[in-house]
């Protein structure tokens, strides 16, 4: 394809839960052009906000996709961690961005954050303290695959989660 | 707290800094704080079953020949920490640090203009000792005129080293200051690193630059043996060709 994108996948980090309030494309979109303006100037915004756009957000998660041209994800990325805050309504948080993958297509960050969310829910059911708690986990666990494909065999190992 | 090690996750190995500067009045290097003192439980390295590792490092911030006295003296309280880094302020000390200190890490300025220039001579030979030279990334993450000074003073030690040597490493106090291993192989193509040594400057350096402070830990060094018994035979194979030739000759 000759207008080749790249997708990048992140996550917002922060110590303030009502940073999740802030977390919306306009805001996020916003910090990221900013930071990419203070690090690579005039020049690298106008390569990078050819094709930019939030793709994909989940607040609950703080899960971000980006998507940018292919010639101009090296300068997306290296300014990704100016991030510093995210700002909405007025209202600003400390935040930092954390990059997780970078793929050529929407399907190849989606293989990989059901298995990143695999591996935090794991995490998290390592980290249950109560039964009630457990039971939810795990449901959620068993039921993360991608749709059109038939639920994986390795969902009945994560039921035997170390206690 | 948790948001912490949502990013140690991604690493196998942190080191807690100790900084001595000896412009302050007369400074003695204590004992390390022991790791399992202040973290009573250790999260997991994700993708393996092993605890994530904390090592104890000491800074010495040198600016007189001095203050090196320290680090040759047998002093028992050095031995304990797993990193030994020297932060030299001048262009002797600097040059010192690279060709006979007992060190694991020299700490490159990124706060401030350079007051010297790099030579390739003390470089190529911290290289060849195994020591490493370390950036910080967390000032330029701060400040924008930081980030200025790191980038310059970065590009040119780049260019005397070639990329070799590199370790990048987080300043932070605060956890909102620490960054993905992923994000700060990204900074490291800023400071004029290639893809490859990037990546290296956040992983195999790192692992290479504790692997040397643990051989300076323990007496004068390791010597690793390994058993290769096809080389009895190598020599068996060659000793009739000398015959041979001999007969020949």
């Amino acid at each position: 394809a000759a207008l080749s994108c790249r997708y990048v996948l992140c996550e917002v980090v922060s110590e303030d839960p009502r940073c999740r309030q802030c977390i919306e494309d306009r805001a996020v979109g916003l910090a990221v052009r900013d930071a990419v303006g203070r690090v690579h100037g005039d020049y690298g915004l106008a390569c990078c906000s050819i094709s930019f756009t939030v793709k994909y957000l989940n607040a609950y998660t703080g899960t971000v996709l980006l998507r940018c041209r292919k010639d101009s994800y090296r300068l997306l990325c290296s300014a990704l961690p100016f991030v510093r805050q995210l700002e909405s309504r007025n209202q600003r948080y400390p935040c930092s961005l954390n990059t997780l993958h970078v793929g050529g297509t929407i399907r190849t960050c989606q293989k990989f954050l059901i298995q990143y969310n695999r591996r935090q829910l794991l995490m998290l059911l390592q980290n249950c303290t109560n039964e009630e708690e457990r039971r939810c986990v795990q449901k959620s666990l068993l039921s993360c695959s991608l749709t059109e494909e038939q639920s994986q065999s390795g969902d009945e190992e994560d039921d035997d989660g170390p206690e | 707290t948790y948001y912490v090690f949502t990013f140690l996750v991604g690493y196998s190995a942190v080191a807690l800094n100790h900084v001595i500067d000896f412009k302050e009045k007369k400074q003695e290097i204590i004992k390390p704080v022991s790791p399992s003192e202040l973290f009573p439980s250790l999260p997991i390295v994700q993708g393996t079953s092993k605890r994530i590792k904390v090592l104890t490092r000491l800074t010495l911030v040198v600016s007189d020949p001095s203050h090196c006295n320290l680090l040759r003296s047998t002093s028992a309280n050095i031995r304990l920490y797993d990193i030994i880094a020297v932060f030299p302020k001048t262009e002797k000390l600097f040059h010192i640090a690279c060709t006979t200190l007992d060190v694991d890490l020299v700490c490159i300025n990124v706060t401030e203009k350079l007051p010297f220039y790099f030579r390739r001579p003390p470089v190529n030979m911290a290289i060849d000792r195994g020591i490493y030279f370390e950036l910080l990334y967390t000032p330029a993450i701060k400040d924008s005129t930081m980030r200025r000074y790191t980038i310059s003073n970065a590009i040119s030690l780049m260019q005397i080293c070639k990329g070799k040597n590199i370790v990048i490493s987080s300043a932070a106090e605060r956890p909102l200051e620490l960054r993905g291993p992923y994000d700060v192989a990204n900074l490291g193509l800023l400071f004029g690193l290639s893809e490859s040594e990037a990546k290296a400057a956040v992983s195999t350096n790192c692992r290479a630059t504790m692997l040397h402070g643990e051989t300076r830990k323990s007496a004068c060094g390791v010597v690793y043996t390994v058993k290769k018994p096809r080389k009895v035979e190598e020599e068996e194979t060659t000793l009739p060709a000398c015959k041979k030739a001999k007969t020949e000759a």
